[in-house]
């Protein structure tokens, strides 16, 4: 029994630096919006890095589940306003964000999982435009016009509550989000799946000869990142602005930004998703506010740098110092 | 009944016949040498058997099941095993862990836990001397290192047939009796067929091997007991041509 505890020490670091976030973003005033912003990166980092960062694989359509995820939780809002169901449509929009992100990862894995690498990227660079044009153009949930449910959130919480919701409950909702995907990766780590995304990551054709069934093991990560992703998307955008345009959900900027965290913190990596996130966050917050106008300039030599300093990502590299030190069960 | 069983094997690749209508047997626990200058469609061969590539015409028959269209992630569990020419670590994993992959979704892969897999990965890391290695990332072994890592990952599978794609190939002669003896040591123990494909090193072929398969241009031109097989006029013509007129 406690060695099977042992195996789950890694995860400590990572629930540490959330529950430091937390502590900071309650007691110091003015500190909570930022807080929540490291913490939409860091679950965007934890779920990303399921799929990313376990198989190798890059999607460059990766939003599109965070914006079907958002019109999960807008659509069971808007529609089941009426139903004496009261908080329960919370619940229910989480439930439909998740299957919604599930099914559209079924439906993208099972056409592009086909491709390898750099084919891959480029077959899902076409998915999250597609699939927002098909939202506008086909005037699938009121297309173009978005949904707004402000009204729906207000009758269902009663005003006060709604407003709670947006400010603190709906970003705690996130980091809850996140250290989930934490334990699911972790979890994942320990099991076979785990083993199977490592090697078909290291080399796909060698795994395939070991008995591994890569399809089989690419769609699970697929699917499992996709279902994180929908459910960031439930809270950090639809519960925390009740309102979702498709131009805003389908955003590929905030793919990039998720690559960006996860290469950046060490993809493959338990702690990484964090540390990315933390280093994107905080650096994007406090240049926008000392650099304005120039935060981007500054930005990107700074994230080149530390690429090229870690390619293995920030704790890529710690990994490999802690070796063979007390540290080296904590840190994955 | 044969281990494995190729008839009429071929594999085309547009207009050049790789392989050409092979037939062959491998016998449980045999040690058997495939050797073919460059291009003679051993690696072909090798594929086809593995599932890499699937045949146009043949059959390739595994323990009375036929599997010419099997996948090849189902052929490992069934015990075929297979290492590479140039080792293919899984770079970022451990050694332990590299090994461990083999027994997870090997012959037993259904019956081993994670942390069996593991402990059958150090059984067998004593057994081949990595003991050193373990912790380390299968990456930074050295070439000679990974071959052999590369081994014990596919006898971690606990196959029924070995498929070694030229695993001498770049060592030291000194090197090479060494993982011949080794090789011989752990076949004879656990019962595999080893079928070792090579190309020069005949060093390697007559230290082992019961039985020589001699392929030229996709064909098998000769199938015989290694000493036979290597005196074989048609082997001495492709091997080292004509010889000289008086």
């Amino acid at each position: 029994m406690k060695t099977q505890i042992k195996k789950y020490y890694p995860l400590l670091p990572v629930y540490a630096a959330y529950l430091i976030l937390f502590i900071i973003g309650k007691n110091m005033t003015g500190m909570w919006q930022l807080v929540a912003m490291l913490l939409f990166y860091c679950a965007l980092g934890q779920a990303f890095n399921i799929f990313l960062g376990m198989t190798g694989y890059v999607d460059f359509g990766y939003v599109a589940f965070m914006g079907v995820g958002t019109y999960g939780m807008a659509l069971s809002i808007s529609r089941l306003a009426d139903t004496q169901m009261g908080i329960w449509i919370i619940a229910m929009g989480f439930l439909l964000a998740i299957l919604m992100s599930g099914l559209l990862s079924v439906a993208v894995g099972a056409v592009a999982l086909r491709l390898r690498g750099a084919y891959f990227a480029i077959a899902t660079i076409g998915v999250n435009e597609g699939f927002r044009f098909l939202i506008e153009g086909a005037r699938i949930w009121n297309g173009s016009e978005g949904i707004i449910f402000t009204a729906q959130l207000n009758k269902i919480l009663g005003r006060e509550a709604a407003s709670a919701l947006s400010t603190f409950w709906a970003d705690v909702m996130v980091l809850i989000i996140a250290a989930l995907a934490a334990l699911v990766t972790m979890v994942y780590m320990r099991s076979k799946i785990g083993y199977a995304l490592t090697a078909l990551r290291e080399d796909e054709d060698a795994a395939k000869v070991m008995g591994i069934n890569v399809t089989k093991f690419k769609i699970i990560a697929f699917i499992t990142s996709a279902g994180f992703a929908g459910l960031v998307g439930a809270s950090a955008w639809a519960l925390k602005t009740p309102y979702v345009f498709p131009p805003e959900v389908f955003e590929i900027h905030y793919t990039v930004e998720g690559i960006i965290i996860v290469l950046l913190g060490g993809a493959g990596t338990l702690l990484g998703p964090v540390a990315g996130g933390l280093i994107y966050g905080i650096s994007k917050y406090y240049l926008a506010i000392f650099l304005p106008g120039f935060q981007l300039l500054i930005f990107a030599p700074i994230i080149i740098i530390i690429i090229v300093m870690f390619p293995e990502g920030v704790v890529g590299m710690l990994k490999v110092r802690l070796n063979n030190t007390i540290f080296e069960r904590f840190i994955i | 009944m044969a281990l494995l069983e190729l008839e009429k094997v071929t594999k085309r690749f547009g207009g050049l016949v790789a392989v050409d209508g092979i037939s062959l047997e491998i016998k449980q626990g045999q040690f058997v040498g495939i050797v073919g200058p460059n291009g003679s469609g051993k690696t072909t061969l090798f594929n086809c058997i593995s599932g890499v590539f699937f045949p146009e015409e043949g059959q390739v028959i595994f323990e009375g099941q036929d599997i010419t269209t099997l996948p090849p992630y189902k052929r490992a569990p069934l015990g075929i095993g297979r290492t590479f020419q140039i080792p293919r670590p899984f770079a970022s994993a451990t050694v332990r862990e590299n090994i461990a992959v083999g027994a997870m979704f090997g012959t037993l892969g259904n019956q081993l836990s994670v942390d069996e897999s593991l402990d059958q990965a150090d059984i067998i890391i004593k057994r081949v001397g990595l003991d050193e290695h373990r912790g380390k990332a299968a990456g930074t072994l050295t070439p000679v290192e990974k071959k052999l890592m590369e081994i014990a990952r596919a006898l971690a599978m606990k196959p029924k047939l070995l498929l070694m794609d030229e695993a001498m190939a770049g060592m030291h002669p000194n090197d090479i009796d060494e993982m011949v003896a080794f090789i011989k040591k752990i076949a004879e123990e656990d019962k595999i067929a080893i079928v070792a494909m090579v190309e020069h090193i005949m060093r390697a072929v007559v230290g082992m091997a019961e039985k020589v398969i001699v392929l030229h241009q996709g064909a098998k031109i000769v199938d015989a007991p290694t000493k036979e097989a290597l005196q074989d006029p048609k082997v001495v013509e492709v091997y080292l041509g004509h010889p000289p007129e008086e």
